[in-house]
This record gives C-alpha cells, sequence and structure tokens, in this order.
C-alpha cells in the first residue's frame, strides 16, 4: 500500500511539473538565473547516483584498479559521447562490464 | 493544414526515435522487477509516472531503501526539465482549453518534446499545431506501455546470476552525457560526483542532496568561464 502511495505522489509531482508552465500561472519569461539553475539539476542529481553505483569507495579505502565497474562506466562514457545513443551506450557498457568480470576477472 | 493532417505527421515523426524508446522501456521493465516492485507496479509506474529518466530513478531508490522524502524529492529534481519544456511551448499552447493543457502536460516527455517544437518553431501562424504534440505524445505513450511490458514479462524469466543492475548507472551516463555541453556544466557534474564520494558514509542517503547542492553551487559559480 505504502508503495503505491508513493509511486501516486511522484506520478503526481512529475504531471505537476509537466502542467505548471501551461497553467498560465507563470509570468511570460523566466529570470535568466532561474533557467540557468534548472540545466543543472537533472546532472546534479545523476552524476553522484552514477559515482555511488561503481563501487569506488566504501568509506576507507579506494578502488579505482581492480574495479570492472568503473572501467565498463568509462566505456560507456565514450560510447555515448561518440553516438549519443541510449541503448548503445547502455548495450556496450553491458557487454563490456560482463566480459571483464567474467573473463579477466576484474 | 487540417488537424489530423498535422496529428498524422506527428506520429509519423515520432516514429523513427521508437527505435531507442523500446529498448529502454525493455530495460525500465526488467530493472523494475529486479527491484522488487510487482509486475502491477511496474507496469502502471508506466502511465502513472511515464518518464524514463524518473522510472529508472525510482527503481534504484526503492530498491536501495531510500526514505520516501528523498524519493520524492529526486524525481521532482530530474523531472525539473520538463518545467523548461513546457515554458518554451507556452506561447504556442496557452491559448487552449484547460482539458487540452492538461492532456498535453501529461504527453510532454523529451522525445516528444523534441519532435514537436521544431515544427512549433517553423509553422508558427498554424492554429492546429497542438495536434502535432498530440500525435508525437500518443506515439510515445503506446510504445512505452508496450515496452515496459515486454520488459516486465522478460524480467519475471530471467536468470539470477545477472547483475543487472549495473544497467541503471549505464542509463544515467547515456542521459547526463549529451547534456554536458559547457564548462560550467562539466564543472556540475564533476564537484557533484566527488561530493557523493566523499559524503557516500552519510546517514539516510543524504549525500544524494548535498552532492546535488554542491554541484548546483559550482555550476553557477564558473558559469562566467561559459562560452556566451
Amino acid at each position: 500500500m505504502m508503495m503505491w502511495t508513493i509511486i501516486i505522489l511522484c506520478g503526481l509531482i512529475t504531471f505537476i511539473t509537466r502542467f505548471i508552465p501551461l497553467s498560465g500561472i507563470m509570468p511570460n519569461e523566466l529570470s535568466p538565473l532561474i533557467k540557468k539553475t534548472l540545466k543543472y539539476i537533472p546532472i546534479v542529481v545523476l552524476m553522484p547516483m552514477i559515482i555511488n553505483s561503481l563501487s569506488i569507495y566504501n568509506g576507507m579505502e579506494l578502488f579505482l584498479l581492480e574495479n570492472s565497474k568503473l572501467y565498463a562506466a568509462l566505456i560507456a562514457v565514450v560510447v555515448a559521447i561518440i553516438f549519443k545513443n541510449v541503448f548503445a551506450t547502455i548495450f556496450l557498457g553491458m557487454l563490456s562490464f560482463i566480459l571483464m568480470s567474467n573473463f579477466l576477472y576484474i | 493544414m487540417a488537424k489530423w493532417t498535422i496529428f498524422k505527421q506527428g506520429v509519423l515523426e515520432e516514429l523513427p526515435l521508437q527505435l531507442g524508446v523500446f529498448p529502454f522501456g525493455v530495460i525500465y521493465g526488467i530493472m523494475a522487477i529486479e527491484s522488487g516492485l510487482s509486475p502491477l507496479q511496474s507496469f502502471f509506474l508506466s502511465s502513472i509516472i511515464f518518464g524514463g529518466a524518473s522510472q529508472i530513478l525510482f527503481v534504484q531508490l526503492v530498491s536501495s531503501a531510500t526514505p520516501v522524502s528523498i524519493i520524492i524529492s529526486s524525481v521532482a529534481a530530474i523531472n525539473s526539465r520538463h518545467f523548461l519544456y513546457g515554458i518554451s511551448m507556452m506561447e504556442f499552447l496557452k491559448h487552449l482549453s484547460l482539458s487540452w493543457r492538461l492532456l498535453l502536460a501529461y504527453l510532454l516527455t523529451d522525445e516528444a518534446y523534441a519532435v514537436s517544437i521544431r515544427k512549433f518553431v517553423g509553422e508558427t501562424s498554424n492554429q492546429f499545431l497542438h495536434y502535432h504534440l498530440l500525435g508525437t505524445g500518443l506515439t510515445l505513450f503506446i510504445t512505452w506501455q508496450i515496452s515496459t511490458l515486454t520488459g516486465i514479462m522478460i524480467g519475471e524469466n530471467l536468470p539470477q546470476f545477472l547483475d543487472l543492475q549495473f544497467i541503471i548507472p549505464l542509463t544515467f551516463i547515456a542521459i547526463v552525457v549529451p547534456m554536458i555541453n559547457s564548462i560550467s556544466i562539466f564543472c556540475a557534474a564533476l564537484s557533484s560526483g566527488i561530493s557523493a564520494l566523499i559524503f557516500s558514509n552519510l546517514d539516510l542517503n543524504f549525500w544524494i542532496i548535498i552532492s546535488a547542492i554542491v554541484g548546483l553551487i559550482i555550476g553557477t559559480i564558473t558559469s562566467r568561464f561559459d562560452k556566451k
């Protein structure tokens, strides 16, 4: 039941952010500072998520060398820069992760 | 041009993008099941939230037992870009009836916006432009529901040994990297990433909020170095 409540709340938030500009309550032009800040938000939320999923740091030491997730993520970054394609990035990143962790034992 | 011709044009222009959207929907469906959501919850998330990045983020946070307040504020933060989309479409849509605006706000996603705004800007005088957004939005909605369902069915039958959780950061990489197009955005990304490492031991996942604030501050400070 709790889960459904969270789902519906997130759905409402999503809808409201899409509807507010069309609701007629907004001024015609936003201040440049607000526009610029809005541009950073998705990136500063997603970037920490990415870093945190790569198991780089456990609170004591850094894992940079024997970390197949980190290498696969770097490959995915390169693929994303070159192809700008969501599916190619996920596919090649996942493939390199599986290959490295199963055959190179990184 | 008659309204249904414009609607059809929206549908046809949106179709090629479905090649990218469909696999993304399948991946979401698989991840939702992997994270412990029920098939029904996984499916309805696609119509209740209807936004790829938000849904994947939701699944990631739910599976790591994040407090509800952080789940909701993170989803809201990710959606802030739709706010910008709405603003740039405002002048074309604000004269419509309330029911039209409610419907189009619901359908306003990345891929529908990207295709329809080109049409809007190119043909400002046409009075049926909103039928174009209806076409792109509905096409996307239908693909999203079918691909989610496909992912849920695949997810329920997948072997357990595959470490599929790694798909989530890869999805985020695919979304974030093309957005980095200025020095200040790069600095914001870098500083929020480093903060995530430094603050990762904080209780209740507060590192999410703190890292985002650090990134925002650094991005704003470094924005003077961006090319005008």
